[in-house]
């Protein structure tokens, strides 16, 4: 069979493998339409399942995407870490961390680690409920933008785990006794859950729920 | 094996079909309708590719084994790897974040480096490894959590706080996260979905 006659005929139906990449011609009962895909079957090269859509796609979304706007407040208002040195002893919140940086003339520093801690967040919070609430509302709207912004989202999501290891490293560096010492407090395990619950949350969402209409196979191919 | 299929290539991002086309060595195919990459004409051999994962296996236990900083307060210098940080935060009662630290930095470059190395030493000699088809698959789930890149820059940010309250000098294991993490990226961005090519 030619390619050509291939794709004419069992075109719906064609699912590509997110792990190895194969195309294979699924029975169109099986591929299962938008939403509905626990009805699956497994690439026949590398064994990962193949979905026309992930399952539940934006239910999982909206549910990471609550939990870390409910993670965000503490991880804001608690403190990260505290240190003592002498007699004086201090918590640190997030922001209080990034002006100590800026005040000891780590400009640069303190612009990455803000970008990484408060910027980062907020905005993939802010940019995954935009996309998960334009696929229902507004499908046509800005597609390639919409597109472009999701792989954004992936791109720099782990990078608000800068700030955890920031603490992980400085509690272990800094070990002085009654001298000086620095420990993680509250604030760092909430931040870890907005991290990880919004990359749980970019992971959930299928981005070819963004393109909704049946391709066009004129230009393509 | 597959015919006239291996000609197609499905966009990861948005669903789209296309034909995989024959594209010069350091082209990058875009999605007509996306803009996903949907692949590089680059093939980086498996002899290259073995090559970079055993630099980034030495690089690795150089990173994980060495201090990250060595700290001066009045007195002897106190030096602290990773490992043991998270172990410290371990101590400090923050189980959670210590768990998802060592996942994070320790775990999943780990399991980036053995499993290829378990994958591609064989291929190498022309062999299929036992468990060939679920190393692929794991190696596909764990590259996402692997974070040496973020953990590097966190290692300098950690260094400058530090010099207000003591005397903080760079360790070997800082340098070696730097190459580490290039040498990581470089691994990633040859890809996986290549090396199925070498199986009969």
């Amino acid at each position: 069979m030619s390619s050509g006659a291939l794709l004419a005929t069992t075109r719906p139906s064609l699912l590509g493998c997110d792990c190895c990449g194969l195309v294979s011609a699924v029975p169109a009962t099986q591929a299962g339409d938008a939403g509905d895909a626990r009805d699956t079957c497994a690439c026949p090269r590398c064994g990962h399942a193949l979905h026309a859509r992930k399952p539940d796609s934006l239910q999982r979304t909206w549910a990471y995407l609550i939990a870390s706007v409910v993670a965000y407040v503490p991880a804001n208002f608690l403190p990260m870490l505290s240190s003592s040195s002498g007699f004086q002893t201090g918590s640190h919140t997030l922001l209080g961390g990034i002006v100590e940086l800026w005040q000891s003339d780590a400009w640069g520093l303190a612009i990455i680690v803000f970008i990484a801690s408060i910027a980062v967040p907020l905005a993939k919070i802010g940019a995954l409920a935009l996309l998960a609430w334009s696929v229902r509302r507004a499908p046509r709207w800005r597609q390639l933008d919409r597109a472009r912004l999701f792989r954004m989202i992936e791109t720099v999501g782990h990078w608000s785990m800068l700030d955890v290891y920031v603490v992980v490293l400085l509690s272990a560096m800094v070990q002085f006794g009654s001298v000086a010492s620095v420990r993680p407090e509250a604030g760092l395990l909430a931040f870890a859950a907005v991290v990880v619950l919004t990359m749980l949350a970019a992971q959930s969402f299928d981005s070819r729920l963004i393109w909704p209409d049946p391709e066009t196979h004129s230009k393509a191919l | 094996m597959h015919g006239a299929k291996q000609t197609l290539v499905i966009c990861e991002s948005c669903g789209k079909l296309h034909r995989w086309p024959a594209i010069s060595s350091r082209a990058v195919a875009h999605c007509i309708r996306c803009e996903a990459v949907l692949g590089r004409g680059h093939r980086v051999g498996v002899q290259t590719l073995l090559a970079l994962t055993l630099a980034a296996l030495f690089v690795f236990l150089a990173a994980q084994l060495t201090e990250v900083a060595s700290i001066r307060l009045r007195g002897p210098a106190q030096v602290a790897t990773f490992p043991m940080a998270v172990a410290a935060t371990w101590r400090e009662g923050e189980r959670i974040v210590a768990v998802l630290s060592g996942l994070t930095a320790i775990v999943a470059p780990a399991l980036f480096i053995a499993l290829r190395l378990y994958v591609l030493v064989p291929l190498a000699a022309g062999r299929v490894p036992p468990g060939f088809r679920a190393c692929m698959r794991w190696l596909h789930y764990t590259s996402r959590w692997n974070m040496v890149e973020v953990l590097t820059v966190a290692a300098v940010v950690s260094i400058v706080r530090l010099a207000d309250l003591a005397e903080a000098q760079p360790g070997p294991a800082l340098y070696a996260l730097g190459v580490l993490a290039l040498l990581l990226a470089a691994i990633e961005s040859a890809g996986l979905k290549h090396l199925w090519r070498e199986v009969p």
